[in-house]
């Protein structure tokens, strides 16, 4: 693991001769770290417990194997092993020193004693070191009640100082650092573990932080005044062991004991990431990740963690309705459903719903439902896809090697995809591969910083039927890998010859298959898309449009592809959602829903895997959740929905698609499903293949809530401060 | 043998409602002020509250204020004027009227009874932002 700069410092030299060498390094590296046989278990006795462990094993790895956790700072599953704070060192018999548990691998017939008289006081002294550069802040520390540092402390430090000190030289004291609007840094606190400098460069790419100085001078920081800006910048607040790190927006708000804590899901990409929401007073305060090996590992992506004050701000909070002068007023509930019915009884069965990237199932079946009972058709997602019948088979639009999958491929190809911003944590998951299993990956779109090497084929679309008839270069490495990928981006999907690229990549994938492996992916980036085609929507507002409704819903429909100009004069726009936005402001109805913290509601993420959110607040003022209106609206139109709790709308899930309600498991789309529509012409058209979110200051509003967030307006308008500045000093060095 | 047959109270009791002018009026005192009680009247200020003494009742019983008809059944302790509050809680023996070493500047202030509980009573407006901005459909899009 260590490896990885190593690699990048050789490849950045960046000539031929030098990427071979680099590719030979990882290589010998995966070489050497793989045993070559069967390798032979050793036996290693930890406080006199015998444990079988494979070779190369560390002694902190054994010793969590019989359950003994040894104290540590620096060292991290998910990073490499940098060995530096010593707080792991631990006796082994005859071991004329204490050996740091972290980095070193376990001999035969070790004997490891992790609570011995020894092991004891080389922890006290370490944390005595420790200590005496460190504030004593505690009480006006963000960290306290969740700091390592203090729980070590007690756990393991002496129980009196014997720092006098204080009135001499005093404590060491370093300036505080500015990077960035997300991450508040008080580095005085900071006891150098290094953590999240390795995250930065392992994890994100982004060799930004590292440290200066040796000693009691060294310094963690961005070498010069710059802000530390990705789309993970979030993570190394949780990585950071003491408050040097801490969340900016979330500064002297709560302590960790007054906060209540509600697993849920996180709806602002296709990821569907695990989270923590934290609430207090029915106000969410911050949102943590929560481990989930196959979705997001420990991470979260930046808009995920720091959207959450986008819950606070532009609500809906009382039905309106548009009355005659064209002003939204707010009405008692009852005024604004009469009004929907009203306009639903006139409508004689055009009725048509769009549902946008935000909306839950349940609401989409309920939807779905009420309007089929009113005898019309169109249900349809914002966001389009292929033209036809594409979303009948599940495999068409899932990503269907999974997220956990990416991990193990060895050759991937990205079409019409930034998966850096779309869903950043499946591009984690390609980094990793690419450090850890020698993944090549090529792209073809317009060029953009994926945040590891890339071989960018160009933005040309017929690149796309050179690759998938053989013919180029990359086609080789595709069909000579174990586990290829190709990863198509949503959006691309959208345009007239969307169903003619996926065609043409499906008949590929039909011959890069593998037993066990389907190279066939497409990566969502909307929440609510995976969800909405399982349940049987249509993609595709213009559908909508085209139906020329007399009553429209829009569920949760934001994105602004549909217009009041392109609906009829008469058309009744009804809006059901949590923020007023895009759709609300259109609409002759707005009744306000539940935003994703306040609904227990299942989502699907990109590969398929149904997930529940669970409410930590309850929705503000006069709202209530989606399907529940959706539900009393049925009642006042006479055609009551045929469900009247959650369980029972679960059951009408399940009755739809039982997939849906087996949370948490992924339900693979069988490959040889993924059928090419017949007839359909495969002429990709030659308008170059674009993404939507090129750099990182696209990334930060794509939704709803992300837009009504001052948080990630401040991170817009950092990222622009920044470019300004890197321009301005490229100037000054050209002059 | 008057006092023993309680007629002496009897009599007082002709005599309070003598005063009143008639069983009616007597009644309507007694429903308003729960009680009935004969005595001189010191003075009225000028809001029309009457100001009685009679020292045949206990210290303390033995001044008493009558509200002025209009409030009706709306009254209350804090009706009293602050030049009459002294006299009624003893802390003088000279009425306001009798008392002329009592200054009378310009500047002071009306007396004002207590609002509590209508529409006028003081609220103290809350200084804590709302914990959830609602959107305001009126306003223009950035």
């Amino acid at each position: 693991m260590i490896r990885a700069p190593l690699v990048k410092a050789l490849s950045a030299l960046g000539s031929p001769t030098h990427q071979i060498a680099s590719r030979a390094v990882r290589t010998s590296a995966i070489v050497a770290q793989t045993p070559a046989k069967a390798p032979e278990k050793i036996e290693v006795f930890v406080d006199d417990i015998p444990v079988q462990v494979l070779p190369g094993t560390t002694v902190l790895q054994a010793a969590a194997l019989v359950g003994v956790e040894i104290p540590r700072f620096c060292y991290h599953e998910r990073l490499a092993v940098a060995g530096n704070c010593r707080m792991c060192l631990v006796e082994v018999e005859k071991s004329p020193k204490p050996v740091a548990a972290c980095a070193m691998p376990v001999m035969k017939g070790w004997r490891i004693k992790t609570n011995s008289d020894l092991t004891r006081k080389a922890r006290e002294g370490v944390m005595e070191f420790l200590l005496m550069n460190h504030p004593l802040d505690c009480p006006i520390c963000d960290q306290g009640g969740e700091c390592d540092l203090q729980d070590q402390a007690m756990a393991f430090g002496s129980d009196r100082s014997r720092f006098t000190d204080i009135h001499y030289t005093g404590k060491r004291a370093v300036e505080d650092k500015d990077i960035g609007p997300l991450v508040k840094t008080i580095m005085t606190r900071c006891i150098h573990c290094t953590r999240c400098v390795r995250f930065a460069s392992e994890i994100a790419g982004v060799d930004d932080l590292g440290t200066t100085g040796r000693g009691n001078d060294m310094q963690i920081g961005t070498y010069v005044e710059k802000l530390f800006l990705t789309e993970l910048s979030g993570n190394v607040i949780d990585l950071c062991p003491v408050g040097a790190l801490t969340n900016k927006p979330y500064s002297f708000v709560a302590r960790p004991w007054e906060i209540r804590k509600v697993s849920s899901i996180d709806v602002l990409d296709a990821v569907g990431s695990n989270i923590v929401v934290s609430t207090r007073t029915n106000e969410v305060l911050r949102i943590l990740p929560r481990e989930n090996e196959d979705v997001n590992e420990e991470w979260l992506a930046d808009k995920s963690r720091f959207a959450c004050d986008g819950l606070k701000r532009q609500r809906l909070i009382a039905p309106m309705v548009r009355m005659p002068n064209g002003e939204l007023q707010a009405v008692e509930w009852e005024g604004a459903l009469i009004a929907v019915a009203k306009a639903l009884k006139k409508a004689n069965g055009q009725v048509a719903g769009v549902a946008g990237q935000l909306a839950d199932v349940e609401a989409m079946v309920a939807l779905k439902d009420l309007i089929n009972r009113l005898e019309g058709e169109t249900v349809v997602t914002e966001q389009g896809f292929i033209k036809g019948s594409g979303t009948d088979v599940r495999a068409n639009y899932l990503l269907n090697s999974t997220i956990a999958g990416l991990e193990e491929a060895d050759a991937v190809l990205l079409v019409g995809t930034n998966p850096r911003y779309e869903a950043p944590l499946v591009n984690t998951r390609l980094r990793k591969a690419y450090v850890h299993n020698e993944l090549q990956i090529a792209s073809i779109g317009p060029k953009v910083d994926l945040s590891y090497e890339h071989d960018n084929l160009g933005s040309d679309p017929a690149l796309i039927k050179d690759v998938c008839s053989g013919s180029h270069a990359f086609s080789k490495v595709l069909e000579g890998a174990k586990k290829p990928a190709i990863i198509i981006g949503a959006d691309l999907l959208e345009r007239e010859d969307g169903a003619a690229i996926h065609a043409t990549i499906v008949e590929y994938c039909q011959k890069l298959k593998k037993p066990e492996w389907n190279p066939f992916n497409v990566l969502q980036n909307n929440a609510a898309q995976v969800g909405a085609y399982d349940v049987g929507y249509q993609a595709g507002a213009d559908r909508a449009i085209k139906a020329q409704p007399k009553v429209l819903f829009l569920l949760n429909a934001d994105a602004g592809k549909v217009t009041r100009e392109q609906l009829p004069k008469d058309c009744f726009v009804v809006y059901i959602g949590s923020h007023g936005d895009n759709g609300a402001s259109i609409a002759d109805a707005v009744l306000p829903g539940a935003a994703y913290t306040e609904k227990q509601a299942i989502y699907v993420n990109t590969e398929g895997r149904p997930q529940q959110t669970l409410p930590g607040v309850s929705p503000p003022g006069m709202a209530r959740e989606d399907w529940k209106i959706l539900r009393a609206i049925s009642e006042v139109v006479g055609t009551p929905l045929p469900y009247d709790t959650l369980d029972e709308l679960r059951s009408r899930l399940e009755d739809i698609s039982p997939h849906l309600t087996r949370l948490g498991e992924l339900e693979p789309a069988g490959f040889n499903e993924t059928g090419a529509q017949a007839a359909i012409s495969k002429s990709i058209s030659g308008v170059a293949i674009d993404v939507k979110q090129k750099e990182l200051k696209d990334y930060f509003m794509t939704d709803a809530i992300s837009r009504a967030s001052p948080t990630m307006a401040k991170c817009i308008s950092a990222v622009n401060k920044q470019q300004r500045q890197d321009e301005q000093s490229k100037q000054s060095v050209a002059i | 043998m008057a006092k023993f047959l309680g007629l002496n109270r009897l009599t007082k009791l002709f005599q309070i409602i003598q005063e009143c002018g008639g069983l009616k009026q007597t009644y309507l005192k007694l429903y308003r002020n729960d009680d009935l009680k004969i005595g001189t009247l010191v003075g009225i200020d000028k809001y029309g509250n009457k100001y009685f003494e009679n020292p045949f009742y206990f210290y303390g019983r033995n001044r008493w204020v009558e509200f002025t008809p209009h409030v009706n059944m709306d009254y209350d302790g804090s009706q009293i004027p602050a030049d009459w509050y002294g006299w009624m809680h003893y802390k003088t023996d000279l009425p306001p009227i009798r008392d002329g070493s009592r200054p009378k500047y310009k500047w002071l202030a009306d007396h004002s009874e207590n609002l509590s509980g209508t529409k006028e009573a003081y609220m103290p407006y809350t200084t804590t932002p709302p914990k959830v901005e609602a959107w305001d459909p009126s306003a223009k899009k950035q």
